[in-house]
C-alpha cells in the first residue's frame, strides 16, 4: 500500500488502482461519470478532477482516474480550481442535456442531477438550441434508450465488452453528434441487460419494467441476497410505500458478484407480490379449508407429531440455515426439493442451480430429491410436512392434489395451497420479510434483511418451529 | 448466418494479406472499409459491415462504430458520383461558396443529398491539404484545384 | 542566414519520385553512410539531437529527444514500431503532402534512419484518405525500394531489417494527434488516449512507439550525410535548418516555399507570395496553420520561429499561413473556424465535444447578426473551461487558442457585428450559404 495525504489526513491507497479509487474509499467527495470501479477507466468525462502535488512540482489539477497514487502525492479534492474545473465541465454537460427530470426515472437517483447540485452553477448560459435524437428508443424487452439524455461516458458500451465480453452497444458519430446504439437497431440480448440501466449515470438507459413506476424516494431499500439461483448475488430490495416490491439491484461484493446481477434474479420480484397471501393459519373442516388461529395451529400440528411421530419434511430450497436447523431438529426425515438445473448458466454469474441454499441445506442434512421422487414418497408416507416458500410451487398443485387422503399433510408456505390431503396451513414470509442465511454455491453466506412486513398474523418461520419445538417438549405434552 | 459472401473472393484475398501487414488482423479493417466501399457501390451497407465484422472477428457493433466514425465512410446510400467541395478557411477565403452553388447547381443536387438522377451526391468538406491551389473540389476521389465557378459545370459534365 | 534549400531541391526534376532520379541526386548515401560506416543506432540518435531539429508536425518538439524516449532493448524486448505522421489536416497545411508526391524516397530513407536509430523493425506511414496522390508516390516508392534491397530484410546487405507499411485514414483530423493515429491505426474509432503512459511505453498494440511527421523525418537524411553543423547554419539557434511554409489566402502566389526559420512574416509574405492580392492591405492573418488563432497585421514583422511566435502569443504550429485583407471579415472567419473543430472533436471529453459546437454555434449566431454583447465574454469564458490542457488531447485547446485570439485582436469586428446585427463588410460576402443537411 502507497501512503498519500488525502485532504489533509494520511491515507493507504492501493497502487494497483487509479487515484479515484482511494479517495473514493477514504469518503472524499469525488464526482465521477466515465469511471466506474468495475470496468476499465477512460478518463473522457473530466468530471473527477481533484489537485494533485507531487514532489517539487506545482500543484495541478488533474483527473483523479487516471492519476497513479505515488508515495507522498498530496491530493485536495476540496481545492478551489478542483471545483472551478467541475462546474465548467457540468456546464459544458448541461449544455444539450434536456431537462427532462420531471419525467425521468433517474430522478433522485441521477449522478448529473447530485453533482448539479453539489458542484454546478445555478443557471446555464446557452442560448443554442439542444440536440435532437430519439427519445424513446426500444433496445429489446428489457432496456429503452434515450439518447438526448445520454453524457456519452461509454460506460455501457465498456460493460458488454468487458463483463459478459460481447460487445452489443457502441458510440456512434463523433463529437456532438456522437450518439449510443445498437448495430441496425437490433435488440440487447443476454442475460444482464439490465446493468447498463444501473451504470447509466444519468436517465438515457432505463428499465422498461421500472419505467414510470415509482419516484424513487418513495422507495425502502434493504440490502438482501438474490434467490434465483445458487450465486446468491447481493441485491438490494426496493419496496414502494411498504406494499410493493418494486425494484432489485445487484449491491457491490468483490467475492461473489462484484457490481453485477443477472436479468432472470433482478426481475424475479413478482412473485414477491403475489396477492392471496396465507395470512394466518387454515385448518380443513367440512367446508374445506377455515381460518384458525395460528397458536391453536401449533397445538394441532403438535399433537399430530405426538401422535404420528416426527414427520417426513419436504422443504423448500429457498429454506435459510436458520429455519434448516430448527426444523431438522423435528424432523424425522429432512429433505429439500431440488430443482431441475436451468438453462441460464453461464460462465458470468448464473450458476444453473435455481436454489439458493442447496450447500446449506446438504450441510444440515437435508436430502435433495427431485419433485417426482418427493410426492413419490410422500405418496406413501402417514405423515408429512410441506416447508417454505415457493414449496407449493415447486411440487406442483396438480400433482399435490393427487395424494392420497391418508396422508395427513401439513403446509407451510406463503400463499394456500388448499389440495385434498392438506388439513392445516400456516403462512410463512417470504425472502424480503425474513431476516436469515443462505450459504452460496462457494459456501458464502448470503444475508437476507426485512424489506416489508410480513402480512399480518404471518411470524418468521423460525419462531414458528421453535414454538412447536417447545410445544413438542415432555413438560409442554405433558400440559 | 453467415455473410461473408457479401465480400467476393477478391476482396476477401486481398484483406487476408492485408491483415499480415499488422500484429492483430483487425487492424486491417479501416484499410479493408475503403476497399469495400470502392469496390461494393460507394457506401457501406450493414450487410457489408456484417460481412467485415465476421472476417474479422469483430462484432458488427463494432464495426459500425468504427465506419461512423470516419466522415470518409458513407452509411447512407451516395449518387454515382461523390463531389466534396471544401469549405475550410483557405478555400472560404477564395470562393469555396461559390463554388459550393455551382457544384450544387450542376448537379441538381442540395449539399449532403443525392441529386434526383442519382449521380451526384455534393457534400461539403473540411480542408482537403489543397490550400494554397485554392478553391478546389474533389470528384471521385481526385483533386481539382484552383477551380472558378464556371469550370465546375464542365467537370461535372464530364463525368457520367 | 543562408537561404539555402534542400528539402525542395529534388522536387521540381522530371521524376523527382523515381528510385534512379533520387539515387542521382544524393539519394540514399545518408542510410549508406550510417549502415556501412559503422554507426550505432545510439550515434545516430546523438547526431539527430545536435542538429536541433524540431518536430514539423505543429508541436515543435526536438526530435532526438524524442527518439531516445525509445526504450533499451534489453530492457524492454517487446516489438517497437515507427509511426509516420502523413495525416496532414491542419487547415492551411499542404506540404507534407508535395514532399510525398516528389520526393517519396526522402521519406523513405529518412523513416529507414529512424528505424535504425530507435532499433524497429517495422514502420507503418499512415496517410491521411484523401491523399490518394501521395500515398500512391509512397507506396510506389517503398516498392522500388524493396526491389532495390533498401526495405525488407537485410538492408544493404547488413543485419539491419525494417519493414514499412502503408496505411490510409479514413477523413478524420483528430487521427493526426499521435494517439488518435495510434487508436486508428488499430483498426479503431480515432480517439485520443490520455498521457501518461506515453508511446514511447505504450503505443501501437501497447508496444513502444514513436510517432513522426513526414517533413520532420525527411530533414534526417539531409542531417545525417551532410552534419548537424551544416544544418545549425540555416534558421536559428533554437529553431535550426528549413521548414517548407504554406501560403494561402489574399495572396498574389499562394503556395508551399522552403525558408530558414527565422524570417520575419513580412517577408515571407512580400518576399515569397508577393504580397497581399488585387492591391488590398493586410487586414488579419494567422501564422501557424488554424489552430494558432488570428493576428493582427501590426504583427506581421514578427520572427517565424518557435521562440519569435510564442512572444507575440501565438504558436508555429505547422508554419501554414493564412492571409486576409481588409475585405474579409474576422468573425466569418472565426465561423468557420470553429465550425472545423467541432466537426473534428471525438467527442470524448466533456469540454471539448459541448465546447466546440457551443463556440460554433456562437460565432455563427454573429456571424449572421443574432449575436448579443454578452457572447463576447461568453466566448472567452467557454475558451478558458476548455483549455489550457483540460482535456486527453490538444484539440479542445486548438479550438480555444483562435477564439481567444479574437476576442483579444478583432474584439470590435466582435462588437460591430452586435451592433450592426450582421456583418458590416456584407457587401463583399458571397451570397447565403447552402445549408448542408444533416444526417
Amino acid at each position: 500500500m502507497t501512503k498519500i495525504i488525502l485532504d489533509g489526513r494520511e491515507v493507504e491507497a492501493d497502487p494497483k488502482k487509479p487515484l479515484i479509487a482511494a479517495c473514493h474509499q477514504h469518503a472524499a467527495h469525488v464526482p465521477m461519470y466515465c469511471y466506474h470501479p468495475g470496468l476499465s477507466p477512460v478518463g473522457s468525462c473530466r468530471i473527477c478532477q481533484v489537485e494533485v502535488k507531487q514532489g517539487e512540482m506545482p500543484a495541478r489539477v488533474t483527473v483523479a482516474c487516471r492519476t497513479p497514487v505515488a508515495e507522498g502525492m498530496i491530493v485536495n479534492t476540496e481545492a478551489p480550481k478542483a471545483h472551478e474545473a467541475r462546474r465548467q465541465c457540468l456546464e459544458f454537460l448541461l449544455k444539450n442535456h434536456p431537462l427532462d427530470c420531471p419525467i425521468c426515472d433517474k430522478a433522485g437517483e441521477c449522478d448529473l442531477q447530485d453533482y448539479s447540485f453539489a458542484e454546478g452553477q445555478g443557471q446555464g448560459r446557452s442560448v443554442e438550441p439542444r440536440r435532437k435524437l430519439e427519445k424513446r428508443k426500444s433496445l429489446g424487452d428489457v432496456i429503452v434508450l434515450d439518447q438526448e439524455r445520454c453524457i456519452l461516458y461509454s460506460r455501457c458500451v465498456r460493460f458488454f465488452e468487458e463483463i459478459p465480453k460481447k460487445a452489443q452497444l457502441t458510440v456512434a458519430g463523433l463529437g456532438s453528434r456522437s450518439y449510443i446504439t445498437t448495430f441496425a437497431d437490433r435488440p440487447l440480448e443476454g442475460n444482464y441487460q439490465g446493468n447498463v440501466a444501473d451504470i447509466c449515470p444519468v436517465g438515457a438507459l432505463t428499465l422498461k419494467e421500472f419505467r414510470f413506476q415509482a419516484r424513487v424516494w418513495n422507495l425502502t431499500k434493504a440490502p438482501s441476497t438474490c434467490g434465483e439461483c445458487s450465486r446468491g448475488c447481493s441485491i438490494t430490495v426496493e419496496v414502494l410505500r411498504r406494499q410493493e416490491v418494486k425494484r432489485l439491484r445487484p449491491r457491490p461484493n468483490p467475492q461473489v458478484n462484484r457490481y453485477w446481477m443477472c436479468d432472470h434474479g433482478r426481475f424475479s420480484f413478482d412473485g414477491l407480490n403475489t396477492p392471496g397471501r396465507l395470512a394466518g393459519a387454515l385448518v380443513r373442516g367440512t367446508r374445506g379449508l377455515e381460518p384458525l388461529e395460528p397458536h391453536t395451529a401449533l397445538d394441532a400440528l403438535a399433537n399430530l407429531m405426538r401422535v404420528h411421530g416426527a414427520p417426513l419434511v419436504v422443504a423448500s430450497p429457498w429454506l435459510t440455515q436458520e429455519e434448516g436447523k430448527l426444523l431438522a431438529a423435528l424432523a424425522g426425515e429432512a429433505t429439500f426439493v431440488s430443482p431441475p438445473p436451468s438453462a441460464l448458466k453461464d460462465d458470468l454469474l448464473h450458476t444453473g442451480d435455481p436454489c439458493p441454499n442447496r450447500r446449506g441445506l446438504s450441510e444440515l442434512g437435508f436430502a435433495p430429491l427431485a419433485a417426482a421422487e418427493a410426492l413419490t414418497k410422500l405418496a406413501g408416507q402417514g405423515f408429512a410436512l410441506l416447508v417454505g416458500e415457493r414449496i407449493g410451487a415447486l411440487l406442483g398443485r396438480e400433482a399435490l392434489a393427487t395424494l392420497p387422503a391418508g396422508l395427513r399433510l401439513v403446509v407451510l408456505d406463503t400463499h394456500p395451497l388448499d389440495v385434498p390431503a392438506s388439513e392445516l396451513e400456516l403462512g410463512v414470509p417470504n425472502a424480503v420479510e425474513r431476516t436469515g442465511t443462505w450459504l452460496n454455491v462457494d459456501g458464502i453466506e448470503g444475508r437476507l434483511s426485512i424489506a416489508r412486513s410480513a402480512p399480518p398474523g404471518v411470524a418468521p418461520l423460525t419462531r414458528t418451529l421453535e414454538e412447536l419445538a417447545r410445544r413438542a417438549t415432555p413438560a409442554e405434552a405433558a400440559r | 448466418m453467415s455473410k461473408l459472401e457479401v465480400l467476393p473472393q477478391k476482396l476477401r484475398d486481398e484483406f487476408t494479406e492485408l491483415a499480415t501487414h499488422y500484429p492483430l488482423k483487425s487492424s486491417a479493417l479501416i484499410p479493408a472499409l475503403h476497399r469495400c466501399q470502392e469496390e461494393l457501390g460507394g457506401w457501406l451497407t450493414p450487410d457489408i459491415l456484417e460481412a467485415c465484422a465476421e472476417f474479422f472477428g469483430l462484432e458488427p457493433v463494432e464495426v459500425f462504430g468504427v465506419a461512423s466514425f470516419y466522415p470518409m465512410f458513407k452509411l447512407r446510400p451516395v449518387g454515382k458520383h461523390l463531389v466534396s467541395v471544401c469549405h475550410n478557411i483557405a478555400c472560404n477565403l477564395r470562393g469555396a461558396e461559390e463554388i459550393l452553388a455551382a457544384a450544387c447547381q450542376a448537379a441538381g443536387a442540395k449539399p449532403g443529398h443525392v441529386s434526383p438522377d442519382g449521380r451526384f451526391t455534393v457534400e461539403r468538406v473540411e480542408c482537403q491539404g489543397a490550400c494554397t491551389a485554392a478553391p478546389m473540389l474533389v470528384l471521385d476521389g481526385v483533386f481539382h484545384e484552383n477551380l472558378t465557378p464556371d469550370q465546375v459545370g464542365t467537370l461535372l459534365g464530364s463525368v457520367k | 542566414m543562408t537561404r539555402e534549400t534542400y528539402l525542395l531541391s529534388r522536387t521540381a526534376l522530371p521524376n523527382s519520385h523515381t528510385l534512379d532520379v533520387y539515387r542521382a541526386h544524393g539519394g540514399y548515401r545518408a542510410l549508406e553512410k550510417i549502415l556501412k560506416g559503422g554507426y550505432t543506432p545510439a550515434q545516430v540518435i546523438q547526431l539527430v539531437k545536435d542538429s536541433g531539429l524540431r518536430g514539423r508536425g505543429g508541436a515543435g518538439f526536438s526530435t532526438g529527444l524524442k527518439w531516445s524516449f525509445m526504450p533499451d532493448p534489453a530492457k524492454d524486448p517487446r516489438p517497437r514500431y515507427l509511426a509516420v505522421n502523413a495525416d496532414e489536416s491542419e487547415p492551411g497545411t499542404c506540404k507534407d503532402r508535395v514532399l510525398m508526391e516528389k520526393d517519396p524516397h526522402g521519406l523513405v530513407e529518412g523513416v529507414l534512419i529512424a528505424c535504425f536509430a530507435m532499433r524497429v523493425q517495422a514502420a507503418y506511414i499512415y496517410v491521411r484518405g484523401e491523399y490518394r496522390l501521395p500515398h500512391d508516390r509512397v507506396a510506389a516508392a517503398v516498392a522500388e525500394a524493396r526491389k532495390a534491397g533498401l526495405v525488407g530484410k537485410n538492408i544493404l546487405g547488413t543485419d539491419f531489417s525494417c519493414e514499412i507499411f502503408m496505411h490510409k485514414g479514413a477523413g478524420a483530423y483528430i487521427c493526426g494527434e499521435e494517439t488518435g493515429l495510434m487508436e486508428s491505426l488499430e483498426g479503431k474509432r480515432g480517439h485520443p488516449r490520455p498521457k501518461p503512459p506515453f508511446p514511447a511505453g505504450f503505443g501501437l498494440w501497447g508496444q513502444p512507439t514513436t510517432v513522426n511527421n513526414v517533413e520532420t523525418l525527411q530533414n534526417v537524411p539531409f542531417v545525417i550525410d551532410r552534419g548537424p553543423d551544416w544544418f545549425k547554419t540555416m534558421g536559428t539557434p533554437k529553431s535550426p535548418g528549413n521548414v517548407l511554409v504554406g501560403i494561402s489566402g489574399h495572396v498574389e502566389r499562394p503556395g508551399v516555399y522552403e525558408v530558414p526559420l527565422g524570417l520575419s512574416a513580412r517577408t515571407l509574405l512580400e518576399e515569397y507570395a508577393g504580397g497581399i492580392w488585387k492591391g488590398r492591405k493586410l487586414k488579419a492573418w494567422i501564422p501557424g496553420g488554424s489552430s494558432t488563432g488570428l493576428l493582427p497585421a501590426s504583427a506581421i514583422d514578427v520572427k517565424m520561429d518557435h521562440d519569435g511566435l510564442r512572444e507575440a502569443g501565438s504558436m508555429l504550429g505547422t508554419v501554414s499561413m493564412i492571409f486576409l485583407d481588409e475585405t474579409a471579415c474576422t468573425v466569418r472567419a472565426m465561423k468557420v473556424i470553429s465550425r472545423f473543430y467541432d466537426h473534428e472533436s471525438c467527442g470524448q471529453c466533456s469540454q471539448c465535444r459541448e465546447g466546440t459546437q457551443w463556440l460554433a454555434q456562437i460565432f455563427a449566431r454573429l456571424e449572421h447578426g443574432q449575436g448579443r454583447m454578452e457572447d463576447i465574454e461568453l466566448l472567452s469564458s467557454l475558451a478558458n473551461g476548455m483549455a489550457p490542457a483540460k482535456t486527453i488531447c490538444a484539440l479542445a485547446d486548438a479550438a480555444a487558442i483562435p477564439t481567444h485570439a479574437i476576442v483579444k485582436n478583432f474584439r470590435a469586428e466582435l462588437e460591430a457585428h452586435v451592433t450592426h446585427k450582421g456583418c458590416p463588410l456584407a457587401d463583399a460576402h458571397a451570397p447565403h450559404e447552402l445549408e448542408e443537411a444533416h444526417a
